[in-house]
């Protein structure tokens, strides 16, 4: 089976400050990862590490110097803008930040018809429908479709920004710290929603934390990245019991439940 | 080291009064670090404020009991303050003032607190920023807070409050705006400056890892009442109210790889509710009719909770 995203030796560095600086450091240096059909790979690091880089290269919002990346098997560099945007409509996209990727003058309902509009599907009962199927797909009642963001809790306003990622039937998922900004209770329950969507409609998901421990339990496969580069990739459930990296360790044997192997 | 039983905190609205605070019950020793945990909305931070005197105004507050160091605190919050307790908040890179240089930072705060001349100032700024593990203090005075990076920030944080000569710290959040690692080292800080100045610390987290990795003890506290107590061992490994129970079973490594877990349904109560009756009994998976009347207080092996529940 082909890759869902597939990205080789990427390197990426950001343009010098001034005329005279010197070249900076890569801020990617030579990234390969590959993710199949129906899989979750977490990418773990700290700030600074590469993570957001790398997201912005795979959603090209950034440039790159060398490599490739591959969604679906396209190069997005490639497409022309038609078919830029048609390809874009397999990527959904869940931020940190609920409270700023949902616009608080919007309702839930505009907020989710807004990328189906955006599609050229027509205002009226059927798209209406589509939101309110949605919005019960990741757990929330239709009545919410008249509310706005600022009159929901933070893990109500996830789910709204899952379900908008989800709107255009994307293939790929690619969640940018989805639960760094919840408490632990809510964090669970979209935990659990993902797994369930996963499970579902067979998507391929990126996962990007900081938190070893949230990515290690639904992902299949773990990436660590540090300074530009991946240190240590595996099977989550190898990587848990045996890391090699000692930085991965450090991450791991900060607090409870501290795996056997590091105690 | 600080006693506070049956604390309440009422705040005006327009909606009615808001009960941020329903019943607090904390007691510290001295020399030791103590958690408060708990999700948003929960009452750690408020209960902070009112430690620390800066409540919002209007706030009604109530207690049996509430003394720091064998004194009531009601009526000299203003002298503790500074003096006696300090803040080390969340975000360092807030708590700092961008366009001033740390020496000058440190130095307003010595300034307020001892009487010395400029030089002998300087020198115990150094002197503070070295015990916080910050290396070359001499040259970190002339920097300013965005050259240096969030754990760095933090010591300096933690390098004033230590400079106001108080000797009960409130860190709210402290690590939560740092990377795992460098939060580890921190926090590290922090328990070796509780060992060797003997400082006591109350400890704001909703991070069990943090928890687990500082505390002596810590109290649970779910919309404004604190639930459970209790040694940090016995409290994380033998959690008693089903509140504590449910937090420890929802982290994501309390179920096997893949599993779902087990998240709380529902959500707190809101503030403007009075709750006569136990007031996590609505989410709980153990409430029964009795879960209407005030839940008794139960002790067992150094913990203390509030719940009907018999121990099986």
């Amino acid at each position: 089976m082909s890759a869902v995203l597939s990205v080789e030796n990427l390197v990426l560095r950001y343009p010098a400050r001034g005329l005279f600086a010197p070249r900076p450091d890569p801020a990617l240096r030579g990234i390969s990862l590959n993710l199949g059909p129906g899989e979750t790979l977490g990418l773990v690091g700290e700030s600074g590490s590469g993570k957001s880089s790398l997201l912005r290269a795979i959603l090209g919002l950034i440039p790159y110097e060398s490599g490739s990346i591959r969604i679906l098997g396209e190069d997005w560099r490639q497409l022309s803008a038609a078919g830029l945007r048609r390809a874009r409509q397999g990527v959904g996209v869940v931020a940190q930040n609920p409270f700023l990727s949902l616009s608080p003058r919007l309702t839930v309902a505009e907020i989710l018809a807004e990328p189906l509009l955006a599609r050229g599907d027509r205002a009226g009962p059927a798209l209406n429908g589509q939101c309110a199927a949605l919005l019960s797909r990741c757990g929330l009642p239709p009545d919410f479709l008249n509310r706005r963001a600022r009159a929901l809790s933070g893990g109500q306003a996830q789910r709204v920004a899952i379900a908008r990622a989800l709107a255009l039937g994307p293939r790929l998922l690619i969640l940018d710290e989805p639960t760094s900004a919840l408490d632990v209770s809510v964090q669970a329950q979209i935990l659990n929603l993902l797994a369930d969507l996963k499970a579902e409609m067979g998507l391929s998901m990126l996962f990007v934390t900081h938190n070893l421990k949230v990515v290690a339990h639904v992902a299949d496969r773990l990436s660590v990245m540090r300074r530009g580069e991946i240190i240590e990739t595996g099977l989550a459930t190898d990587l848990i019991l045996a890391p090699r990296e000692s930085y991965t360790r450090d991450l791991l044997g900060f607090g409870l439940r501290k795996p056997k192997a590091l105690a | 080291m600080l006693e506070i039983a049956n604390l309440s905190v009422t705040l005006p609205s327009r909606r009615g009064p808001l009960h941020v605070l329903r019943r607090i019950d904390l007691s510290m020793a001295k020399g030791q670090i103590h958690g408060l945990i708990g999700e948003s909305g929960c009452g750690k931070t408020m209960t902070a404020m009112a430690l620390l005197g800066l409540l919002p105004e209007g706030a009604v507050v109530a207690a049996d009991r509430f003394r720091f160091d064998g004194d009531e605190v009601a009526g000299r919050v203003k002298t503790l303050r500074g003096r006696r307790i300090a803040l080390i908040s969340q975000d360092p890179a807030a708590a700092l003032n961008p366009v001033l240089t740390i020496g000058r930072q440190m130095d307003d705060v010595i300034r307020s607190h001892h009487a010395l001349p400029r030089p002998e100032r300087q020198a115990k700024a150094v002197d503070i920023l070295a015990a916080t593990g910050l290396p070359d203090p001499q040259n970190l005075l002339r920097r300013y807070p965005h050259q240096l990076s969030g754990g760095m920030q933090q010591r300096v944080v933690i390098a004033q409050a230590l400079a106001t000569g108080a000797d009960f710290l409130i860190a709210d959040e402290p690590t939560t705006a740092l990377d795992v690692t460098v939060g580890a080292q921190v926090l590290r800080l922090l328990r070796d400056l509780v060992a060797s100045r003997g400082l006591t610390v109350l400890m704001i987290t909703h991070d069990m890892d943090v928890v687990a990795e500082t505390c002596d003890r810590a109290t649970v506290l779910y919309a404004g009442i604190s639930v459970e107590e209790g040694p940090v061992g016995a409290l994380l490994d033998h959690p008693r109210h089903p509140y504590t129970q449910a937090l420890l079973a929802a982290l994501p490594d309390a179920a096997p790889h893949g599993a779902r877990l087990a998240a709380v349904e529902g959500s707190i109560p809101p503030p403007t509710e009075t709750l006569p009756g136990c007031a996590f009994a609505a989410r709980c998976p153990h409430a029964t009719a009795a879960c209407a009347a005030p839940p008794p207080l139960r002790n067992a092996g150094g913990q203390s909770w509030s719940c009907h529940l018999e121990l099986p």
